[in-house]
């Protein structure tokens, strides 16, 4: 009987506890080197940077004026900034087999470079880099962006 | 804001004045407010394709190091190589922070049956000390199948074989903290092909360090 009793309280446990794990969003990468004085900045709280750290969609990455910062996403794409830059990830989306596949990032200031990943080669449509000047189209490529103010 | 990069921009030309530029015409200074995109080669040697475009024009940088200066309201200008001394210049602390490239294991099951090939059964070591070389490593294990059977069904059957692989990856020492396994079903066919076609090569376990 206390077993049952036991197994019931774990099954009303887990049933409050679903919709709360549903909701959390997947990460889009993580970070994989950090020097100097690097931050994320997600709703609008600036955090340092720290390796192994979670990114996810929103975020944005930002360094200092002697900062880096190196990201590998989850579909293997790797974005890096060098000092006194920012880039946004305005849209991660990495679930081929719901057909949900897209990448959206907008690059603010300073310089990055951008490799790109699986999402590139299975829908490169789907993938909108924007600087302030221009959107550059990408096909399974390595690229380098600065952006000055 | 910060002007940071005008002194960079400086450094680049005056560079280029005694170092090994050569004769060719040295590019137009990025000015602020411009932007510069350039296209570097991939770590295997081949060069993608990038189109920049904006309302007034676009450009196609299909070689390496082919670069291009934007403005707004202008359209993209000449496509210019940079040498890779510039790149280093410019690009140098950015590139410095690139983290390792994913490697990626494909992993293929017998006929039929949830056992891996010899092959890739070695391959499960592999992975392991590939893990131990990389910073604060992730794994992710995807199952993949064929186009026969329904697509959903494909996506269960590519998680049991994403599952089965991930404990077998922790019985060789991988951390299974570190693990993800999840299933691309038929959606992401190594080998294309139309639906219901058996087809071996696509019934794989991709398994990627990064």
């Amino acid at each position: 009987m206390k077993a049952r009793r036991l197994s019931l309280a774990a099954v009303a446990i887990l049933a409050l506890a679903a919709p709360a794990f549903a909701q959390q969003p997947s990460p889009a990468g993580r970070v994989k080197v950090v020097s100097g004085s690097a931050f994320i900045v997600r709703a609008g709280s600036t955090v340092p940077a720290k390796v192994g750290q979670e990114l996810f969609e929103s975020d944005s990455l930002r360094t200092g004026d002697d900062g880096r910062i190196g990201v590998t996403f989850e579909d293997d794409t790797r974005l890096s900034l060098g000092p006194a830059s920012e880039v946004r990830l305005d849209t991660f989306r990495y679930a081929p087999a719901e057909g949900s596949l897209g990448m959206a990032m907008r690059f603010l200031r300073g310089v990055a470079v951008y490799v790109s990943g699986k999402i590139a080669k299975l829908a490169p449509d789907s993938i909108r880099l924007e600087t302030p000047s221009a959107i550059v189209g990408v096909r399974g490529t390595t690229l380098a962006i600065n952006v000055r103010e | 804001m910060t002007r940071a990069w005008g002194g960079v921009v400086l450094v680049a030309v005056t560079a280029c004045l005694n170092a090994a530029c050569g004769p060719q015409r040295p590019r137009t200074p990025q000015r602020s407010g411009q932007d510069l995109v350039v296209l570097l080669p991939n770590d295997d040697g081949t060069t993608g394709k990038v189109e920049v475009s904006n309302p007034s024009g676009r450009v196609t940088l299909d070689t390496a190091r082919a670069s291009t200066l934007i403005a707004v309201g202008q359209a993209p200008g000449e496509v210019t190589e940079l040498t890779e001394a510039e790149i280093q210049r410019i690009f140098g602390p950015a590139l410095a922070a690139q983290p390792p490239a994913p490697i990626q294991f494909t992993l293929y099951f017998q006929f039929d049956s949830e056992e891996l090939t010899d092959d890739s059964r070695q391959m499960l070591s592999e992975v392991l000390q590939v893990v131990k070389k990389y910073p604060v490593p992730r794994v992710t294990v995807v199952g993949h199948t064929d186009t026969t059977g329904s697509a959903e069904s494909n996506v269960e059957l590519g998680l049991r074989r994403a599952n089965a692989v991930r404990a077998l990856l922790v019985d060789v020492g991988v951390e299974g903290a570190a693990i993800d396994s999840t299933s691309h079903g038929e959606a992401a066919l190594l080998v294309p092909t139309a639906d219901g076609v058996f087809e071996p090569k696509n019934r794989r376990v991709d398994v990627t360090v990064r």
